[in-house]
């Protein structure tokens, strides 16, 4: 991920390396000096959700992906703490104490030394190499069942050059490199013993990592107790002893023991609270909590319409025009995000290095408008006066928000004469099948939180990707979206994801809905904390401490 | 002559828990999506959701997998949960103590709220006291036990800052704060049967009570005590029994959310997990484990009979 200007002046004197300065720059990061003020001791209380199991080359489930987040390390991580703004993610070594970039398509990472796995067999403590890290790669990119393995399809090859430097070579340029690496999804390091011991690493017992925290205990259903590694790399982290993550699957239960101070986050992903709960309670909160510190920052959670339009009707871009001026996007805040919401462009909102206001976006800001009026009269220009019958694919995630958009995204389309026929799925054939574009006509759904723009543009707009849900075959913008892949340059980059991001909102392929904003919540005692985007929950709290 | 009974009744649990076992075997089957999709359901690979279901024997025939099943399950091997991979049996053995202890107090306290204020209510017929017993009992039968699980959770924390522990207390770490967690999700789940159980007792009692051994019972100048407890409670008692064995599923049931609610990790949430995720042996194997139960207690009832009235006799 780059730095943007008031990054890099806060970084003056290059202690901290960005991903995407010129190839051939050598990148380092400093040892950290120890937090002024910080203190050892204490644990700290969570809610968390029971993972399905523990295998993070399994799953992308993030039940699994923020457990592990506290035992497991990785190449790179994403920076944590009070100065980082959420929606903004600077990368910063993990394993690697530094790393270069010889050429556009080779990486050289210089592993710290002194890496400890946790003191559990059959590793038992041993150190760290360079193999384990080719290893992992490795196991990531070939084991069967991995939904993530796309992230690392540019590497054509990892080789340990010596037992401390990895050498990545990739089979074309991509400038994300860095940032699918520093993504918690990406590769865990895992050891090559406790796999072949297990046979994967599903059980509790191969929750064995290199990361600041062990799993102390595991018991299903009720919770996961971390313990401080005294061994971790680097000296004096974490500073929290212990971490008590409880299962909790009753809202009731989870209000009850927030207001009874038994969590230090607020209990929702990532560390939030639901404004229709917060709303609820912030008054007896200021009562019993008067402490407590709270931040708001959009989702980057953003469900989208899409839709075929390698066939009619939707191959008619007056017709996708039409659908999206049939949306009221604040109607739609109002209603299931209590008032609070942003409109997104292609890229959310909340990724704010990358996404534009709407009213930047030139032509195409129109069509985010409503305008029931403008829409029928698109749709008669493309032979649709009565509109047309359709179907939307859908499934509930269990979630009523996203039922109550659902819902009105429906009442919309019929209001313009769009009947959208609901063809409600359960999770698994929903994932299975519409998830992956194999729909007749529309599908309604979120899509995931990513930390970069890549994901959310190449994913979904370049031809024959997984994602490509709406079937989309542009050469104009398959072109820009290989050609940002390889700038380097941040801001010819961003120039590149700004002009996508126009040409797509005259397009109107996907159908974005607006994102809700979080209400990230914590203890007053939690200090050196912030929240943020993303799994890592591990990762913010490395470097925090308890006060009381 | 009991022991011959019990034999026979055994002999014909047998079929109820084969035909229970077939529709538990068939249902989740029939739900939309099988286990392979869901666990698969992130890669949508259409080859190896294949694969996945031939390594796990989900490709089969229905009766071969059916057949084994049960073969297996006689042995006392139940298979392994599709997703943890662990041995069902032991998935078990760390759930049901929880179930069972949670059900078992849930059970007592019914009773104990019920033949009492049963008996008072019954002795006082049309008394106050009467009147609010009967009230409290229809009230106890008309509020959902989550509604009041939630209540006692949430207004203690909002009033005084405080609510049960978060997190399931082992026994053996803590024996106190253990029976305290346990005490009041029991305390929900016995108040629904309590009332259920009241009604009857009082009923019951009532009739019996206006019989003439009864009355004659009074005649020879019997306390109340006597006459109440020993002639009329032991004659009424008998369908409480019957009632309190056909509650016990019941309360099984129940505990799918107030084990939820409270963070217990019993067989009914990991029932309800299992469903969702389609994982076949454990489903199956949990409700072998309640189908097995509900034959044995009700067995046990049949055999209480003959204790509580001696002119019962198999």
């Amino acid at each position: 991920m780059p730095l943007s200007r008031r990054d890099l002046l806060a970084l003056s004197g290059g202690a901290l390396a960005a991903s995407t300065l010129r190839p051939s720059v050598a990148r380092a990061q400093t040892p950290k000096p120890p937090d002024a003020g910080a203190r050892r001791g204490g644990t700290l209380s969570l809610r968390t959700w029971d993972p399905p199991h523990f295998d993070p080359f399994q799953t992308i489930s993030y039940k699994t992906h923020i457990a592990l987040s506290f035992t497991h390390s990785r190449l790179l991580k994403h920076k944590a703490g009070p100065s980082v703004v959420p929606g903004t993610f600077v990368i910063e070594g993990d394993l690697a104490e530094s790393w270069s970039q010889p050429s556009e398509t080779t990486y050289v990472f210089k592993l710290r030394k002194g890496v400890r796995w946790h003191h559990k067999p059959p590793v038992n403590g041993r150190e760290l190499t360079a193999d384990d890290v080719v290893y992992s790669v490795n196991h990531f990119l070939t084991v069967k069942g991995n939904a993530n393995a796309y992230m690392l399809k540019s590497v054509e090859k990892v080789e340990a050059t010596d037992k401390y430097t990895v050498k990545f070579t990739l089979k074309e340029p991509f400038v994300w490199f860095l940032d699918m690496l520093a993504n918690p999804l990406a590769v865990a390091i895992v050891a090559r013993e406790v796999v072949e011991k297990y046979g994967d690493l599903k059980k509790h017992e191969a929750v064995v990592g290199t990361g600041p925290w062990m799993l102390d205990a595991y018991r299903p259903n009720v919770g996961l107790s971390f313990v401080r590694n005294p061994g971790y790399v680097l000296a004096g982290l974490p500073y929290i002893d212990r971490v008590e993550m409880t299962v909790d699957e009753d809202n009731a239960s989870r209000i009850s023991a927030f207001l009874a101070g038994k969590y230090d986050l607020g209990w929702e992903f990532p560390g939030t609270i639901n404004r229709t709960d917060w709303v609820q309670i912030k008054d007896t909160l200021k009562q019993k909590r008067p402490n407590l510190k709270t931040v708001e920052y959009p989702s980057a959670v953003m469900s989208h319409l899409s839709m075929r339009t390698d066939g009619k009707p939707f191959n008619d871009v007056r017709v996708r025009q039409a659908m999206s001026l049939a949306i009221d996007r604040k109607a739609i805040i109002e209603a299931v995000f209590e008032g609070v919401g942003v409109l997104n462009p292609p890229v959310p909102a909340a990724l704010r290095e990358w996404s534009i206001p709407i009213d930047k976006l030139g032509d195409g800001a129109r069509y985010y408008r409503y305008d029931p009026t403008e829409a029928k009269r698109l749709l008669a220009a493309a032979g649709y006066p009565n509109g047309f019958p359709a179907t939307m694919c859908f499934t509930t995630y269990g979630s009523t928000i996203l039922v109550d958009s659902m819902q009105l995204v429906q009442k919309y389309l019929k209001d313009v004469g769009i009947d959208a026929k609901l063809d409600t799925k359960e999770y698994g054939a929903y994932i299975s099948t519409c998830f992956y574009g194999k729909f007749d006509s529309m599908t309604y759904g979120p899509q995931t939180g990513f930390l970069e723009p890549d994901n959310f543009l190449f994913g979904q707009y370049y031809p024959d990707e997984l994602k490509n849900q709406s079937h989309i075959n542009d050469p104009v913008v398959a072109d820009m979206l290989v050609r940002q892949r390889r700038t380097a340059d941040v801001a010819k980059r961003r120039e590149i994801i700004v002009d996508i991001q126009r040409h797509l909102a005259r397009q109107q392929y996907y159908v974005q809905m607006p994102s809700g904003v979080y209400i990230g919540v914590w203890e007053g005692a939690l200090k050196n904390y912030a929240p943020s985007f993303g799994y890592d929950y591990g990762g913010r709290l490395m470097a925090a401490w308890l006060e009381r | 002559m009991l022991r011959r009974y019990l034999v026979r009744r055994l002999l014909v649990a047998v079929p109820s828990l084969l035909i229970a076992t077939a529709i538990v075997f068939t249902l989740p089957r029939l739900i939309p999506g099988d286990a392979v999709q869901l666990m698969l359901a992130e890669t949508s690979y259409a080859k190896d959701i294949d694969e996945l279901r031939a390594k796990l024997g989900l490709d089969r025939p229905f009766h071969v997998q059916y057949v084994e099943w049960i073969g297996r399950a006689a042995r006392g091997d139940l298979g392994e949960s599709l997703w943890t991979r662990r041995p069902v049996v032991q998935e078990l053995g760390q759930r049901l103590p929880v179930t069972a202890e949670l059900a078992l107090y849930a059970t007592l306290i019914a009773l104990l709220i019920a033949v009492p204020v049963g008996v008072l209510a019954a002795a006082r017929q049309d008394s106050l006291s009467d009147y609010v017993v009967r009230s409290l009992a229809i009230l106890g039968l008309s509020v959902p036990g989550f509604w009041l699980a939630t209540l006692l959770i949430v207004l203690p924390a909002i009033w005084w800052g405080w609510r049960p522990v978060t997190g399931f207390v082992e026994f053996r770490a803590d024996p106190l704060g253990h029976v305290v967690q346990i005490l009041l999700p029991a305390v929900i789940l016995g108040v629904a049967s309590a009332a259920a159980l009241m009604r009857l007792t009082r009923g019951m009692l009532l009739e019996v009570l206006r019989q003439d051994y009864v009355r004659t019972a009074w005649a020879k100048g019997l306390a109340e005590r006597a006459v109440v407890i020993k002639h009329g409670l032991r004659n009424a008692v008998i369908p409480v029994i019957t009632l309190l064995g056909t509650q016990l599923p019941q309360i099984l049931g129940g505990t799918v959310v107030i084990e939820t609610i409270f963070g217990l990790p019993g067989v009914s949430r990991f029932l309800f997990d299992a469903i969702n995720q389609r994982d076949y042996p454990v489903i199956q194997g949990v409700n072998l484990l309640v189908v097995s139960t509900v034959v044995l207690v009700n067995l046990a009832v049949d055999a209480l009979y003959a204790v509580l009235d001696p002119r019962i006799r198999y």
